[in-house]
């Protein structure tokens, strides 16, 4: 990753966009990834979601698809 | 996702990613996983049963007796999954051989013990139920996706696949008489 990808801006998508996107797909076309902690998690959270908190996600980045789209939450 | 899960007004799964899958004491191989679904499917086919001789009004008792005809095809596919992958037929102890837990049989979708659901659900409206079903299958929904996951094999994970698209038919099919429910009022 290079200076330039700081730059780079991440598109947020609204949670009903979001909702449409996930009735649009199967959970095999995208990565839906819960970067909070656990006992966040365990309480609530999206189905299908893979919890990966944030402290770990850079060790992590290996268990997502990379030729799918992401959506982090 | 703007505003993160607070923003969220959808479907939510509770428990941690191993969740669902803690009936077994050793780390779950395949034949467990199939196991536990077995035992799922069965629960919430018993409970969808009962709910559908409950329920006087036609649609409502249509929709829960093709969701426990929908159980029943789930658990065969599972059987042949198991054959496919193990090689043999499952044994006559199949699947509580497979699980440590005392109340494996009465456990539904959700983990939810199907005895307590029943007694719940006796004096509730059908959107209170609804409310429910839905509840549980999203759980199931979250777990069949882990599932997938773990599972070796194509052939496996398409099983899974295929499981997880009709849980996400059914949610549809409950939120669609959900939201016609509260077109027409409550219960009679």
């Amino acid at each position: 990753m290079g200076i330039a990808d700081y730059f780079q801006s991440v598109e947020a998508m609204t949670p009903e966009q979001v909702r449409e996107f996930l009735d649009r797909h199967e959970p095999s076309e995208y990565n839906l990834v819960d970067v909070r902690q656990p006992s966040e998690y365990e309480r609530m959270h999206l189905p299908g979601a893979r919890l990966i908190p944030l402290p770990e996600l850079a060790d992590r980045m290996n268990e997502l698809d990379t030729d799918k789209p992401t959506i982090a939450y | 996702m703007a505003g993160g899960i607070k923003a969220w007004q959808g479907l939510t799964a509770a428990g941690l990613p191993e969740a669902g899958m803690a009936f077994f004491t050793a780390a779950a191989g395949t034949d467990e996983l199939i196991a536990l679904a077995w035992l799922l499917e069965e629960g919430s086919r018993r409970f969808y049963s009962a709910l559908a001789a409950m329920r006087a009004q036609p649609e409502v008792a249509g929709l829960f007796g093709t969701l426990a005809e929908a159980e029943t095809n789930h658990k065969s596919s599972l059987l042949a999954l198991y054959r496919d992958l193990t090689g043999k037929a499952p044994g006559p102890d199949f699947p509580r051989g497979l699980s440590a837990a005392q109340d494996a049989d009465d456990r539904m979708e959700g983990s939810v013990r199907v005895s307590e659901a029943l007694t719940w659900a006796g004096d509730k409206e059908t959107a209170d139920l609804l409310d429910l079903c839905m509840s549980l299958e999203a759980d199931s929904y979250d777990l069949y996706i882990k599932m997938g996951r773990s599972v070796p094999g194509e052939k496996a994970k398409k099983v899974f696949e295929k499981l997880v698209a009709e849980e996400k038919a059914h949610l549809a099919r409950m939120a669609d008489m959900l939201d016609g429910l509260d077109l027409q009022g409550p219960d009679c």
